[in-house]
């Protein structure tokens, strides 16, 4: 991304962006690679790979637990699995593959981009809203808008656009800004030749590291303010 | 940059909904591939621990009963085997005892037949040898003196002999 141009191309009145469709591909792909050779042979004991899935449920469903009353955590099991490792991957495939054609990006992180990040947050939001709305019925949905009394009507209003806004716009922040280190530092790299390039690749590593941790810390963080959403829709007030 | 953004979130109107649908299509294909499959065999393994736990407690159970009534069996037929063991003492006891009365009873009956026996036969010799020596003296006499002696008479002669005879002999 960056400075680059955006290549982009139109299906019947909507405006895709080359990268997005692209990166978004490679990471569904990558995706359903990890969870499909993970659990070929589904046995009673384990093999390395289904032990790997195995721990990863174990994970995200207790982020869930953590948030979301115990009765219902099961209906969200998969929505948070899934959630994860379309975020962790995300965040890390910019890291490792990114490319660019004529100085547009194709393959770089989907989450560097606020239109994914905000869909994702958006998905978020609109989960949270149903669920209350399942469990509590119409009226019991509206009426926990003005809890507890019709003052908080535009609190609780807001609280919703601003949950949506920073849930997406957290995520998108930290991978964008890691990217354009990543880029300035590689545009150091090139600055002056082989001094340079030795100067700049230790420090490249050291970034690419943080980054690794911080796409994660990111995809954890989603996810556990996600249930905090929804745990926050289902709780009694 | 800023209005690069602005001007990308108004742009990319297809990207929400491309991400929107990979991101279902996604989650279904993990439900089919691996979230199904997984779970199943999480709550399998997990009702196969439970049940495992609760058949090793009444496997523990049964076994404590088994050694239990073993124990039991073991203390009865030792019971039994000091039982049988005296029993078969007494009337060992008693067997002998019986042998030894009847032994005895037959020596003491043998020993009194023998001494019948012995009486009876010294009677019948002694009448014999009477008898005989009746007949022997008459046949004497008759020799000597010549002439038939009444046998009545004679006898009685011979048996104050021979009782004269035998005094002397018994002293």
């Amino acid at each position: 991304m960056g400075s680059g141009t955006v290549s982009t191309f139109r299906i019947w009145k909507l405006t895709f962006s080359t990268a997005n469709v692209v990166s978004g591909l490679v990471v569904f792909i990558l995706a359903f690679a990890v969870i499909f050779f993970t659990s070929r042979h589904v046995s009673m004991r384990p093999s390395k790979g289904q032990n790997f899935l195995e721990w990863l449920i174990d994970f995200t469903n207790g982020i869930l637990k953590g948030s979301i009353p115990a009765k219902e955590v099961s209906g969200f099991g998969l929505w948070g699995f899934t959630l994860f490792l379309f975020l962790f991957l995300s965040n890390q495939l910019g890291l490792f593959f990114n490319v660019a054609i004529n100085g547009s990006a194709i393959v770089r992180s989907p989450t560097s981009d606020p239109i994914v990040t905000l869909t994702m947050s958006m998905m978020t939001v609109v989960l949270a809203n149903y669920a209350g709305l399942k469990k509590w019925g119409t009226k019991g949905y509206l009426a926990s808008f003005v809890k507890p009394s019709p003052m908080f009507l535009a609190s609780n209003l807001f609280e919703q656009v601003s949950s949506f806004l920073t849930l997406g716009l957290r995520i998108f922040g930290i991978i964008f800004s890691g990217e354009v280190l990543l880029e300035m530092v590689w545009s150091l790299a090139e600055l002056k030749g082989i001094p340079t390039l030795i100067a700049a690749v230790p420090i490249e590593m050291a970034w690419q590291g943080l980054s690794v941790f911080l796409g994660s810390i990111q995809a954890y963080v989603f996810l556990t303010l996600s249930s905090v959403y929804i745990g926050r829709q289902l709780e009694g007030e | 940059m800023l209005s690069h953004l602005v001007i990308d979130a108004t742009l990319y109107n297809g990207d929400s909904i491309f991400y929107v649908v990979t991101f279902l299509l996604l989650m279904w294909l993990v439900k089919i591939f691996a979230w199904g499959p997984i779970t199943k065999m999480m709550q399998q393994r997990s009702d196969k621990i439970s049940d495992d736990i609760d058949h090793a407690e009444k496997s523990r159970a049964e076994a404590a009963d088994l050694a239990d009534q073993r124990q039991e069996a073991l203390k009865g037929s030792r019971v039994e085997a000091q039982q049988i063991v005296s029993t078969a003492k007494s009337d060992g006891q008693e067997q002998r005892g019986q042998i030894i009365n009847k032994a005895e009873a037959d020596a003491q009956a043998l020993k009194a037949k023998a001494k019948d026996d012995i009486a009876q036969e010294r009677e019948a010799a002694l009448v014999g040898a009477r008898n005989d020596v009746a007949d022997l003296s008459i046949e004497i006499a008759s020799k000597l003196i010549q002439r038939e002696l009444n046998a009545s008479d004679q006898k009685e002669l011979i048996d104050s002999y021979i009782e004269g005879l035998g005094k002397p002999h018994e002293s």
